[in-house]
């Protein structure tokens, strides 16, 4: 998976969001580091929805203009803690790995 | 024109490389999105966003139907890089032109220097049209028109005849590197037609077989 897909998975965790919003939560979630802009999310956004990982919560109008909510459907929530789960495992494992060759060295 | 109705309209006219579709499902959305995001006063499209609008039509527009199998998303995956390899063949003809022709002038036959003068005509004219042929191509497979497969086939004898006659044509003066170029060309072209040829991708292009088999 790829890291803009996956954070913006986890933007829309902890519930509907609509796209700005979502561009602000994964700014927030990466630390500032990635900084998602409307085409790329919006096209990620169309592929989650087609895969059905992604589905449009509820739509409103605000300055004449169409704003839609998105939530994660069950089975992007399945994705998204199976790729949580691996990348906390990586983790773990190169942690671990990086604390044995300290303990090596001293 | 205030300067928002300025940024709405320039936002609107980059909005217009995505497809009629997805334009219709998700441009007004987007639009306010990049309107919310803009800073106050702002009358100019940031590069960044402009180059991601681009891009992402591009990609939308170059991109395989979703229910496309993954035999043709590999193969239009192949297209793309035959088309980057094109354009980085095109590009190496282009840098190295003056000294080729430079070294030429000094030792080479005047048979020589023909081959040479239609060999660069011919990359400097065939290449772009292939580039824009191999785009053309990744969209229509990738959207599974049949006649695409049908226009692929065609286009793979006519590199493999150019292959051929390469071969037998060993003074040329690219000779080498051209003969690699268009070997990985040809090879690139032979894994796409194994991929669109399969039956899975048969399927895609021609679903009525379905009930056949």
């Amino acid at each position: 998976m790829q890291e803009a897909t996956f954070l913006v998975l986890t933007a829309l965790a902890d519930g509907s969001q609509h796209g700005y919003a979502i561009m602000a939560g994964v700014r927030e979630i990466s630390g500032g580091r990635v900084r998602l802009r409307a085409g790329t999310l919006y096209a990620a956004l169309d592929r989650l929805c087609a895969d059905g990982m992604v589905r449009v919560d509820r739509e409103e109008v605000v300055d004449n203009r169409l704003r839609r909510y998105y939530r994660l459907t069950p089975a992007g929530s399945k994705l998204l803690a199976a790729e949580a789960a691996r990348l906390h495992a990586n983790a773990i494992a190169a942690l671990s790995r990086l604390r044995l060759a300290e303990g090596m060295a001293t | 024109m205030t300067d928002s109705a300025e940024l709405e309209r320039r936002y609107q006219r980059l909005l217009a490389w995505y497809p009629a579709t997805f334009r219709l499902e998700h441009g007004q959305e987007i639009l306010g999105v990049l309107l919310d995001s803009a800073h106050e006063g702002q009358q100019r499209v940031a590069f960044a966003d402009a180059a991601d609008l681009i891009r992402s039509a591009l990609m939308l527009r170059l991109s395989p139907a979703s229910w496309a199998p993954v035999t043709v998303v590999r193969a239009v995956r192949l297209m793309r890089v035959g088309c980057l390899a094109t354009i980085a063949a095109l590009i190496t003809t282009f840098v190295t032109e003056a000294s080729v022709r430079a070294a030429m002038t000094q030792r080479a036959t005047a048979h020589q220097w023909s081959l040479m003068l239609v060999h660069l005509t011919a990359v400097e004219v065939i290449a772009p049209v292939t580039v824009v042929g191999w785009l053309w191509l990744a969209q229509a497979i990738g959207r599974g028109r049949d006649w695409a497969r049908a226009i692929f086939f065609a286009y793979f004898g006519v590199t493999t005849l150019s292959l051929i006659f390469m071969l037998a044509e060993r003074a040329a003066v690219y000779a080498s590197a051209d003969l690699i170029a268009l070997a990985v060309l040809w090879l690139v072209q032979v894994s796409v037609l194994v991929l669109i040829f399969s039956k899975r991708s048969s399927l895609y292009y021609r679903p009525e077989l379905t009930s056949s088999i």
